[in-house]
């Protein structure tokens, strides 16, 4: 890219929209570690579009679907879910030399931080009802009917484990750069003890989490962040996700800072018209620290890879790795008793 | 273990070293070097801490490998747990850990194809043992 992202917009959507564009408070934002992300207003005539760029980055967290990501914002853009509304994807990066998609851009809202304390209060549990209300209503769509459906993978049923583990485990094999006994053991484990086949198909966000939104600070959520592991699979899988430890906000008691775990089911379940089978949400639930640790060694073998430039990976692949082998810890201690 | 101080500090160095992008903006700016100075400060603390936490985690292997004599025909565990550490530096104390890791990961998949439930307690208490050393004190509960 010979001058600046701004200039490099400003021709694409120029060339894309067929009239002049001009670009207006380009700045880059944190958060979607997977995809450099930056704000901007489009001008396009009198009209100001506030807008959304990702992109991807020389190196990430993890590799992600770029397709799967921008068809599943299409997929529950205005359809219940706040999910903000994707504009164009290009594949070859055009003007901007990289992958990217532009979305719009939903202003107002604030996210939290996974490790500030109690970031939601005093609205947590009306905000509990709209996080796993809305995660229920994701689990709950008809894939078939979806646009997410024509480029992702719909596995079997009774497959949608092994695909997943199959998966992280392999980025563990390829990336571990230090012994990890604590997830091998959590792998072997989930191998010996498969889950029954999934109760349907759903859309899996991939990444549902405390911090992965925007909310207006009186307990409603204004958009849906972050869907770039979005794939087709088991709903108990984003629930698994979304209760893990490392989402708590140093609490015991509430699920993501928001309400108790058996609140945040039911309200799921409620959504869904779901059910959450205990042995089989076991599984789902120490799978999100394998999956998980199996992020935080990517990025750790990244953060070398790319010649330490990035801290983010460095913090994932340190700190948070170190606090996912406690929770993996007591998972298996569960599991042993 | 991964990321260790000197990785850390040479990544700060990099970050530090390296002109803030035209098109990233100040807010941006301003949490990343954020972030490197937080990594800077708990790289600070793990330096203090990181032989010792090596050296603990390396004992208490070396200690269940004494136990295992069931599962060590080849007397590999039974010749780690006599190893101590004489070198201190943390790279080296590194290597000694990530040769007991090795040994550990294939010592549980015996005692797992053992249906040894006994033991898998004992290791699984060792993993806990493991991940307190290493802990620093954030995430959640």
């Amino acid at each position: 890219m010979s001058g600046s992202l701004s200039e490099a917009l400003a021709a694409y959507l120029g060339r894309t929209w067929g009239q002049p564009v001009a670009i207006e408070g380009l700045a880059r934002i944190s958060g979607g570690a997977s995809r450099e992300t930056y704000r901007f207003d489009a001008i396009v005539g009198a009209e100001r579009r506030p807008l959304i760029v990702r992109r991807d980055p020389p190196g990430s967290l993890i590799e992600t679907d770029r397709r799967c990501e921008f068809m599943a914002l299409k997929s529950f853009n205005g359809r219940g879910v706040a999910a903000p509304e994707p504009l164009v994807l290009e594949l070859e990066g055009a003007e901007l030399e990289r992958p990217f998609f532009i979305m719009a851009r939903v202003d107002g809202g604030a996210t939290a931080s996974p490790f500030s304390p109690d970031p939601y209060a005093p609205h947590a549990a009306r905000l509990g009802e709209d996080f796993f209300g809305t995660l229920g209503r994701i689990a709950a769509a008809d894939t078939a009917s979806l646009p997410i459906a024509e480029v992702c993978e719909a596995p079997a049923l009774g497959q949608c484990w092994k695909r997943e583990l199959d998966y992280w485990a392999g980025v563990i094999d390829t990336d571990e750069l230090h012994p990890q006994p604590i997830v091998r053991a959590a792998i072997r484990w989930l191998y010996r003890h498969p889950p029954p086949p999934a109760q349907k198909l759903s859309v899996v966000h991939g990444d549902y989490r405390s911090g992965n939104f925007l909310h207006d600070g009186e307990g409603r959520i204004l958009a849906v962040l972050d869907w770039e592991m979005a794939h087709l699979g088991d709903p108990l899988e984003d629930l698994g996700w979304a209760l893990d430890p490392l989402w708590r906000h140093n609490e015991t008691e509430r699920v993501a800072g928001m309400v108790p775990k058996a609140e945040a089911i039911r309200i799921w379940e409620a959504a869904s018209g779901l059910k959450v089978d205990p042995a089989a949400f076991a599984w789902w639930e120490l799978f999100a620290s394998v999956k998980g640790q199996a992020i935080w060694i990517s990025s750790a073998k990244e953060y070398r890879d790319s010649g330490f430039k990035e801290p983010i990976l460095c913090f994932s692949g340190w700190i948070t790795a170190r606090r996912q082998d406690e929770i993996l810890a007591a998972h298996l201690t569960r599991l042993a008793a | 273990m991964t990321p260790n101080v000197r990785d850390v500090l040479q990544g700060v160095a990099v970050a530090l070293a390296t002109p803030p992008s035209a098109d990233a903006g100040m807010a941006y700016t301003a949490a990343r070097l954020g972030m490197v100075g937080s990594l800077a400060m708990m790289a600070a603390a793990e330096a203090d801490r990181a032989a010792r936490d090596a050296a603990l985690e390396n004992a208490e292997i070396r200690a269940l490998f004494a136990e295992a004599g069931a599962y060590d025909a080849d007397g590999a565990l039974a010749a780690a747990a006599k190893e101590t550490d004489p070198d201190l530096s943390v790279p080296a104390l590194d290597a000694s850990n990530a040769r007991l890791r090795r040994l550990l990961i294939g010592l549980h998949e015996k005692v797992e194809t053992a249906d040894d439930a006994a033991m898998n307690r004992r290791i699984v208490a060792l993993y806990v043992t493991m991940a307190q050393i290493r802990r620093m004190g954030l995430g959640g509960g």
